[in-house]
């Protein structure tokens, strides 16, 4: 078992380097989206909690619920594109499938409202 | 093998629900960072654009925080604290080790909300000033 073990964390410790210098290069992983209107603004980590989440004056006028429901959708759309963004980093890297076994699926290539670098 | 199949289906559905400090913000997330519920107070909204977004953020990364931190708790508990030591030698620290307070924020939170107005209490009247006037240092 802890031969296991070792062996696991060498392999992470292996995949983190390599990681971490393909980041160093390409930048902060990200991904971000916003309500049409400009209402909330979401700046997503993959497989973490939103790094930001920014809301316009004009927001405040949804109200509590309408504005709670609008940063839930616009958050769940950030952490998709950062996960998205994160698959298309590191798919030479790190083998697609393990990314998605870790829980971080790709989405739709598609997107409309641009990664942050 | 049952066991870790149960395992991984409870911390597939894992969530934490965490109340900001000041008492304005309540987030329900995964230990992923995925926002389940949020109620906001009306209190905040009245503390403007930027105090919402600062609490949020807040908020749910604390709820994440403690999400993750149920998640090794859950784990220690049925795979043993030796196995739940080396997954934290690969994962890293589990936020109960790398934060002083894994639901508690490492920064100062938001502006607390104004406390809510309550009517003071009557006044009792004290028509009594003679305990008062028979002290003469008081009166200089």
């Amino acid at each position: 078992m802890d031969d296991d073990v070792q062996r696991a964390a060498r392999k992470v410790r292996d995949v983190e380097q390599a990681v971490s210098e393909h980041v160093t290069r390409s930048g902060p992983i990200t991904g971000r989206a916003s309500s049409p209107d400009g209402a909330v603004t979401v700046v997503a980590t993959p497989g973490g909690p939103p790094q930001q989440i920014a809301v316009s004056p004009a927001a405040l006028r949804m109200g509590p619920h309408g504005l709670a429901a609008e940063i839930m959708r616009i958050a769940d759309k950030a952490q998709r594109n950062a996960n998205t963004r994160l698959h298309q980093t590191l798919d030479r890297v790190v083998d697609p499938r393990e990314l998605t076994a870790l829980g971080v699926e790709r989405g739709p290539d598609e997107d409309e409202l641009g990664w942050q670098r | 093998m049952r066991a870790t199949e149960q395992l991984q289906r409870e911390l597939a559905a894992l969530t934490a629900t965490v109340e900001h400090p000041n008492g304005t913000c309540m987030v329900t997330a995964s230990p992923k960072g995925e926002i389940k519920a949020l109620h906001l107070h009306p209190s905040l909204l009245k503390q403007g654009a930027q105090a919402v977004g600062q609490v949020v953020t807040e908020t749910v990364q604390l709820a994440t925080n403690s999400a993750v931190q149920i998640s090794f708790n859950k784990m220690a508990l049925a795979l043993g604290d030796g196995m739940a030591i080396d997954v934290e030698s690969i994962a890293g620290d589990s936020p109960f080790r790398s934060t002083w307070n894994p639901v508690v924020a490492p920064k100062p939170p938001a502006e607390q909300a104004p406390p809510e107005r309550r009517q003071r209490a009557p006044r009792v009247e004290d028509t009594d000033d003679d305990a008062f006037f028979e002290n003469p240092s008081w009166l200089r």
